[in-house]
C-alpha cells in the first residue's frame, strides 16, 4: 500500500492538471461551431462581416486549442504514471471509452485542425468550411465519450469484478450509464455557455469601447453569443437540477456534503457555511430559510436537507470543496441567467446593443461560464471521494508505486508550468482582444479564398 | 488470440508515432542549429499543420495500450515515471511554444529557441523510456515494484542518443522535401553524415541489447529469424536509397526512403523480441485485459482506422509540395480608434417609469429562474418544462426578430462596405 502523502499528491496533482485541461475544451468546444457558423455563412453569403469573424475568433481558437491538446495528452498518461492500480482495474472499460474517443474524436480533429487554420487560399472554401465542421464534430464526440467515461466511474454499470479487474458484462450499460444520461447534458449545454459568454463578453468590450470599426463585428457575435444563452440558460437551471436530484440519490453523501449540513433538521438553503470536519459540525451557518425546502421540490418548506452525519465517517467526501465548489457553480450559473434574461428583455426592447451598463455587466461575465465548469468538476470529483470508482474502488488504493520523491516532484512541475502558460494565454488573449479584428478592407484586394469558388 | 490483435494496434500506432512524429521532432532540434530567422519561422510553420495529427499516434499507442494490456500499462508508466513526465513537460513546453510563436505573425527569439530545446528534450526523455523498457524493469503481478531511478542505465541513455540521431535524420530528409534554397542544400548536406550516425547507433544498440538483457532474443524458431532478416535487409536497402538520394533530386526521396528504414527496423526489433512486452517476464498473456474489451477495442478502431488514414491521407496531401507561407497575417497593433464611434445616448424617460419597469422585470427574472430549477416539480410534473419550454421559446423568437431588425437598421454592416 502506498504511502497517503503519495495519494495525496497524485490527487492534487490529477485535480490540477485535470482542471487546467478543462479550461480549454470549454471555450474551445463552443468556439469551434461558431468558427464553422461563421465559415459556412460566409461560404453562402459572401458577406465578408462573417470571414472577419471566422478569422478574429480563429486566433484565439488555434492557440487555446494547441494548449487543450498538449494538456490532454498529459491526463491519458497520468491515469497509468500516478494511478497504476486503478488503471490496471478499469483498463477492460474506460481504457476501451477512451480509446475510442482517440480514434473518433481526436483524430477527427487532429486530421482537420491542420487544414481549418491554414488551408485559407490552399483549399476551396466548400473544404475550409467542411474541416471546419469536423473539427467541430470532433470536439463534441470527445465530449460524449469522455463524459460516458467519467460517468461510469461516478455510477458503474454493467461490469463484474474479477482477479481485481472490473470485466464488461453489458457494453450498452458501461457506455450508457444511467449518470451518463444527465451528466453528458448538463456538461455539453456547460461547454456551449461558456464559450458564448466568453464570446459575448469580448464583443460586448468592443461595444463599451466604442471602437467604430469593430462595432458591426461586436454586434453581430453579441448577438448570437446572447441568443444561445437566453435559449440554453433556463434549459441549463432545468437539467442542472435534475442531475443533482439523480446523483443526490446515487451518492447521497455528495448532496450532503454539497448542501453544507451535518445533521438533518435544517430547511435553509445555505449560502455560506464554515464546517468543522473532525467534530461533525458547522462553526458557522449562514442560509435562507425554506428555500433548501423548496428547491427540493417542497413547497410547504417543511422538508429537511440531509445531513452529512448519516454517511460513516470513513465515506464522507471533503465538505469545503463540494459545498464551495456546487456554490461557485450555482451563483455563477444565478448571474448567468439573470444577465441572459436581462438580454433578452433588452433585445425585445431594441436597446441591445446601446444599454452601457448591462454592456460593461457583460465584459465582467466573460469567465462566468470557465468558473461554473471549474465549480461543477469539484463537486462532482471532490463529492465522489473516498471512491475513485464510486462504492467499488478507493482513491487511496488506486495509486501507483511511487516514491514521495517523483511526485513532488512532478506536481510542483506542474503547477509552475501551468501557471505559467495560464499567464501567458491570458496575456495572448488579452493582446488579441485588444488589436481587434483585421479591418475588412484588407481583406477584400484579392481575395484568394473567393476565386475558387 | 485476441491479445496479439491488440498487440499489435499498440504496436502499430506507437511505430506510427515514431515515423511521423519522429521528423517533426528532428525538425524542431534543426531548427536550434539553423541561424537564420526566417527560416527558423518556416520550420516551425512546417510543423504547425501537422504535429497535432503526428502526435494523436502516441495518445492512441498509449490508451491502446491500456484498455488491451492493462497489465503492460500500468507496470511501464510507473516505471518510468520520471522521464515520462519530463517528456510530458516538454510536450506542453513544445506546443506553448509552437502555438505562440505561430500565432505572433513574426519570428520570436524566445519561442523559436523553447520549440526547438523542448523538442530535443523529448526525444531525449522519449528514447530513456523506450531504453528502460527494453532493458526491463522490475515487476511482479502486474505492478510495478522497482524504485525511482531503475529506468536509468546505460542502456537507456544510448537510446535517446541513438534516438536523436534518428529523428534529426528524419527531420532532415524532410527538410529537403519541403523547402526550398539555402534550408534544402543543408539538409542535403546534414543527410549523409547522420545517416552514419544513425547506422552505428543502431548496431551499438541491436548488439547492447544483448549484452543488457541477454535471456532476450528468441531466434531458435525459423520464422522469427527469417522475419528478422527480411527486416533488417529491407532497413539496409532503404538506407542505401537514403544516401544515394540525399542532396540529390528528387526531393521526396530520401524521405521516403528513411520512413521505409524505420520501419523495417521497427519490424525487426518486434521480431527478434515479441511476445514479451515488459521484459524480462511478463508476457502478453499475463497483461491483457478480458477478450470482451479486446475484441470491442480491435473491432471499434479496426472500422474507424480506414476513415481515418483517408483523411490523414487528404490532409497530408493538401499541404504536398514545397512550403509556401499561408495566407497574409498582419502584424498585432492595438487600433488606434477607441471611443470612435461617439459616446452611448441615453434615453429619456421618466424615472418612475424606469424603477416600477425594472422592479417587475426582476420579480419576474426570480420566479422564471424558479421555475426553470423546477420549483414546482413536487406539486406537477408539467408545469416546469412547459415554463423552460416558453421561456426558450420566447428567446428563439426574440433572437430571430432581433437580428431582422438589425439587419434592416444596417447595424451589421461593415463601414464603407456594400450590402450582399
Ligand atoms: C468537455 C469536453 C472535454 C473533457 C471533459 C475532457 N476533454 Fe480532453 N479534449 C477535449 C474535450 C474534453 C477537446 C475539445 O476535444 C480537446 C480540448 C483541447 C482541444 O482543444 O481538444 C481535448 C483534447 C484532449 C487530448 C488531446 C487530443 C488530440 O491530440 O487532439 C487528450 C489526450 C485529452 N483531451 C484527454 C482527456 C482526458 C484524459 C480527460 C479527462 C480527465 C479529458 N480529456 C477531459
Ligand atoms: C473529464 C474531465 C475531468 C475533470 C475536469 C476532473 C476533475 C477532477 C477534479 C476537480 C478532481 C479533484 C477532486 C478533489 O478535490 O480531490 C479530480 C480528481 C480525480 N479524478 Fe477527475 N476529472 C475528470 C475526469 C476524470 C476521469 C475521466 C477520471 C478517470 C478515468 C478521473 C479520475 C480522477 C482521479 C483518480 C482523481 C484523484 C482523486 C482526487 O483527487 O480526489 N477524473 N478530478
Ligand atoms: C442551477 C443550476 C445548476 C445546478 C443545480 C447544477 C447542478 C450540478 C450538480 C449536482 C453537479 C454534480 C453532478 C455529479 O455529481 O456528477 C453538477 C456538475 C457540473 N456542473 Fe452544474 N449545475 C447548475 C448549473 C451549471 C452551469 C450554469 C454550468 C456551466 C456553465 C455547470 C457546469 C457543471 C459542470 C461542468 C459539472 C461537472 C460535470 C458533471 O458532473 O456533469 N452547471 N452540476
Amino acid at each position: 500500500m502506498a504511502s497517503s502523502s503519495v495519494v495525496e499528491l497524485s490527487r492534487w496533482q490529477f485535480a490540477i492538471t485535470a482542471i487546467f485541461h478543462m479550461t480549454f475544451p470549454a471555450l474551445t468546444v463552443g468556439l469551434s461551431l461558431l468558427l464553422a457558423v461563421a465559415y459556412t455563412v460566409y461560404v453562402r453569403t459572401g458577406n465578408p462581416l462573417y470571414l472577419q469573424i471566422f478569422r478574429f475568433w480563429k486566433k484565439i481558437f488555434a492557440v487555446g486549442f494547441g494548449l487543450g491538446v498538449v494538456a490532454g495528452t498529459v491526463m491519458t498518461f497520468e491515469f497509468g504514471l500516478n494511478w497504476g492500480i486503478y488503471a490496471h482495474a478499469v483498463g477492460p472499460v474506460i481504457g476501451v471509452t477512451i480509446g475510442m474517443e482517440v480514434i473518433t474524436a481526436f483524430f477527427l480533429e487532429a486530421g482537420f485542425i491542420g487544414i481549418m487554420l491554414y488551408g485559407d487560399g490552399r483549399v476551396k472554401p466548400r473544404t475550409m468550411a467542411l474541416a471546419s465542421w469536423m473539427v467541430a464534430a470532433g470536439t463534441l464526440l470527445s465530449t460524449t465519450w469522455i463524459l460516458s467515461a467519467n460517468s461510469w466511474m461516478q455510477d458503474p454499470a454493467g461490469y463484474t469484478e474479477a482477479d481485481g479487474q472490473f470485466h464488461v458484462t453489458d457494453w450498452w450499460q458501461v457506455l450508457l450509464n444511467p449518470a451518463f444520461g444527465y451528466r453528458f447534458p448538463h456538461m455539453l449545454l456547460a461547454v456551449l455557455i461558456s464559450a458564448s459568454w466568453f464570446v459575448g463578453g469580448i464583443s460586448a468590450w468592443y461595444l463599451v469601447k466604442r471602437r467604430a470599426s469593430a462595432l458591426p463585428f461586436a454586434r453581430r457575435t453579441l448577438s448570437m453569443a446572447l441568443g444561445v444563452l437566453a435559449i440554453l440558460m433556463p434549459v441549463q437551471l432545468y437539467v442542472g437540477d435534475a442531475t443533482a436530484i439523480f446523483m443526490g440519490g446515487r451518492q447521497p453523501a455528495k448532496l450532503q456534503a454539497f448542501e453544507g449540513n451535518w445533521t438533518t433538521d435544517n430547511n435553509d438553503y445555505n449560502l455560506v457555511v464554515i464546517p468543522d470536519t473532525d467534530q461533525g459540525k458547522n462553526d458557522l451557518r449562514v442560509g435562507i430559510p425554506y428555500l433548501g425546502a423548496a428547491i427540493g421540490h417542497d413547497l410547504t418548506g417543511e422538508a429537511k436537507v440531509p445531513g452529512l452525519l448519516r454517511t460513516p465517517p470513513d465515506e464522507r467526501p471533503n465538505m469545503w470543496s463540494a459545498f464551495y465548489g456546487f456554490r461557485a457553480m450555482y451563483f455563477t450559473a444565478l448571474a448567468m441567467f439573470a444577465a441572459a434574461f436581462a438580454g433578452l428583455v433588452l433585445r425585445l426592447r431594441g436597446r441591445l446593443f446601446t444599454s452601457p451598463r448591462f454592456l460593461r455587466w457583460l465584459v465582467w461575465m466573460t469567465p462566468a461560464g470557465v468558473i461554473a465548469i471549474t465549480g461543477g468538476w469539484i463537486t462532482a470529483e471532490a463529492g465522489r471521494q473516498p471512491w475513485v470508482v464510486y462504492g467499488k474502488l478507493r482513491t487511496a488504493d488506486a495509486v501507483s508505486h511511487l516514491n514521495l520523491t517523483e511526485a513532488a516532484l512532478s506536481l510542483t512541475g506542474f503547477v509552475l508550468l501551468y501557471a505559467t502558460l495560464l499567464t501567458l494565454w491570458i496575456r495572448y488573449i488579452v493582446r488579441t482582444v485588444k488589436a481587434g479584428p483585421e479591418p475588412v478592407v484588407d481583406l477584400r484586394p484579392g481575395r484568394p479564398e473567393v476565386s475558387g469558388v | 488470440m485476441s491479445e496479439y490483435l491488440t498487440y499489435a494496434l499498440v504496436l502499430l500506432s506507437l511505430g506510427a508515432y515514431v515515423v511521423l512524429d519522429g521528423y517533426d521532432l528532428g525538425v524542431g532540434i534543426l531548427s536550434l542549429l539553423d541561424r537564420g530567422e526566417r527560416r527558423r519561422r518556416e520550420y516551425t510553420e512546417l510543423i504547425a499543420t501537422a504535429w497535432d495529427a503526428n502526435e494523436s499516434w502516441i495518445i492512441l499507442g498509449g490508451v491502446a495500450l491500456w484498455a488491451g494490456l492493462p497489465g503492460a500499462y500500468a507496470t511501464v508508466l510507473p516505471g518510468v515515471y520520471p522521464p515520462l513526465i519530463a517528456m510530458l513537460f516538454a510536450v506542453i513546453l513544445r506546443g506553448m511554444g509552437l502555438e505562440f510563436q505561430s500565432a505572433s505573425g513574426t519570428y520570436r527569439r524566445g519561442w523559436g529557441l523553447l520549440f526547438g530545446l523542448a523538442s530535443l528534450a523529448v526525444t531525449l526523455c522519449q528514447g530513456l523510456v523506450i531504453g528502460a523498457v527494453l532493458s526491463g524493469l522490475p515487476q511482479r503481478g502486474g505492478h510495478f515494484t522497482g524504485d525511482a531511478l531503475a529506468w536509468l542505465t546505460p542502456y537507456s541513455v544510448l537510446c535517446a542518443l541513438g534516438l536523436v540521431c534518428l529523428y534529426l535524420l528524419a527531420g532532415a530528409a524532410w527538410l529537403q522535401d519541403k523547402t526550398e534554397g539555402t534550408a534544402h542544400e543543408w539538409a542535403g548536406r546534414l543527410g549523409r553524415p547522420l545517416l552514419g550516425a544513425t547506422v552505428v547507433a543502431a548496431l551499438v544498440l541491436g548488439f547492447g541489447l544483448e549484452a543488457a538483457d541477454p535471456q532476450y532474443f528468441h531466434f531458435e524458431q525459423p520464422l522469427r529469424a527469417t522475419l528478422f532478416g527480411l527486416a533488417v535487409a529491407a532497413a539496409v536497402v532503404c538506407s542505401a536509397v537514403a544516401w544515394y538520394g540525399f542532396g540529390r533530386r528528387p526531393d521526396w526521396r530520401p524521405f521516403a526512403a528513411v520512413l521505409g528504414a524505420e520501419a523495417a527496423g521497427l519490424l525487426a526489433l518486434v521480431a527478434a523480441t515479441a511476445p514479451v512486452v515488459v521484459p524480462p517476464s511478463l508476457t502478453l498473456h499475463e497483461a491483457s485485459s478480458p477478450p470482451g474489451s479486446q475484441v470491442f477495442l480491435v473491432v471499434g478502431v479496426g472500422l474507424c482506422m480506414p476513415f481515418v488514414l483517408a483523411y490523414n491521407i487528404y490532409a497530408w496531401w493538401v499541404f504536398r509540395g514545397k512550403f509556401r507561407e499561408a495566407g497574409r497575417r498582419s502584424p498585432t497593433t492595438t487600433a488606434p480608434d477607441d471611443g470612435s464611434a461617439g459616446p452611448f445616448v441615453p434615453p429619456t424617460e421618466p424615472r418612475v417609469v424606469v424603477i416600477v419597469r425594472r422592479t417587475l422585470l426582476t420579480l419576474l427574472g426570480i420566479l422564471l429562474a424558479a421555475v426553470s430549477q423546477d420549483i414546482f416539480g413536487g406539486e406537477s410534473a408539467w408545469v416546469d418544462p412547459l415554463g423552460v419550454a416558453l421561456l426558450s421559446g420566447t428567446a428563439l423568437i426574440a433572437w430571430i426578430l432581433g437580428d431582422r431588425r438589425a439587419q434592416r437598421l444596417g447595424e451589421y454592416d461593415l463601414p464603407g462596405g456594400e450590402r450582399p
